[in-house]
């Protein structure tokens, strides 16, 4: 099963959009980083910048409407995700607890959609994805 | 330049209530031309947050707290990560994006190694790059 831990730091929402990284942190999280590699479970990571320098598109009425970055309003905002492939939510669990995240930090663990999850009428609409997904060189776990 | 595009929860989303037909092939449609165009890395969708989980860390406690989660608005239902040269491209494609009204998407960009500069020491930043070479999506 796939799931994605998404690192949510709170106060990341109003982040500058310049970031200083504390260096102990970084060596740390490259420690548990290289440890879920290890283990073979991991697939992918990255690391956002923060939503200062970033913008959202609505669709209001059906058009899009930009809006940028900061939003007064966001009071929790994405900073990473790391996404694993793992037998259970229980196994995602223990490697989310084992992260070394600061006080601040959730980890919010959700499961990825397979194919297999939807009805079949579904999963003829979508037939294309995995030849996307493969195309494009993404690890299916 | 990278960008994770975020797809926000919706009331639908988080309820598990199914898209339809049509929307799925118009998405499937739009992640073709992302592809064609050399420009998608990667895309997910999520399980509702009500089957999902979130870990506190408290000092060395972490306590587990079961989904679904409030504040649905800031939730992420699925993603994309894609590449273009800049923050207005990725504007333009996601904008051609077949979401409905009241819909809403959020465009980020992806931290790169070279971003962190001395701040990451060199065998950290090697190990970065494996990690994610390792990773298997595409850059």
């Amino acid at each position: 099963m796939r799931f994605m831990m998404l690192m949510i730091p709170k106060g990341y929402e109003s982040a500058p959009p310049k970031l200083e990284l504390p260096v102990d942190r970084v060596e740390a999280m490259m420690k548990y980083n290289e440890s879920l590699q290890k283990a073979g479970v991991l697939l992918a990571l990255d690391g956002l910048h923060p939503l200062s320098s970033g913008a959202r598109v609505s669709f209001a009425g059906g058009k899009p409407k930009v809006t940028d970055g900061p939003y007064a309003e966001a009071k929790e905002v994405l900073g990473g995700y790391w996404m694993i492939d793992v037998r259970s939510k229980e196994e995602a669990i223990e490697w989310a607890k084992r992260c070394p995240a600061a006080e601040n930090e959730v980890i919010e663990i959700r499961q990825v959609q397979e194919m297999s999850d939807f009805p079949e009428d579904v999963q003829r609409a979508a037939a294309g994805l995995p030849e996307i997904q493969e195309k494009v060189g993404q690890r299916r776990g | 330049m990278r960008f994770m595009v975020i797809v926000k929860a919706s009331k639908d989303s988080e309820a598990g209530v199914m898209p339809t037909e049509q929307m799925l092939n118009e998405m499937g449609a739009f992640n073709v031309e992302l592809e064609k165009a050399g420009v998608m890395l990667a895309g997910e969708g999520l399980h509702p947050s009500s089957k999902g989980k979130r870990i506190r860390f408290d000092g060395t406690k972490r306590s587990v707290i079961d989904g679904p989660f409030a504040e649905t608005k800031e939730l992420v239902a699925g993603f994309w990560v894609i590449q273009t040269k800049s923050m207005d491209e990725a504007v333009e494609w996601m904008k051609r994006a077949p979401f409905r009204e009241g819909e809403e998407i959020e465009i980020r960009r992806v931290f790169e190694v070279e971003e962190f500069g001395d701040s990451l020491a060199p065998e950290y930043r090697e190990q970065e790059e494996r990690l994610r070479a390792a990773g298997g999506y595409r850059k």
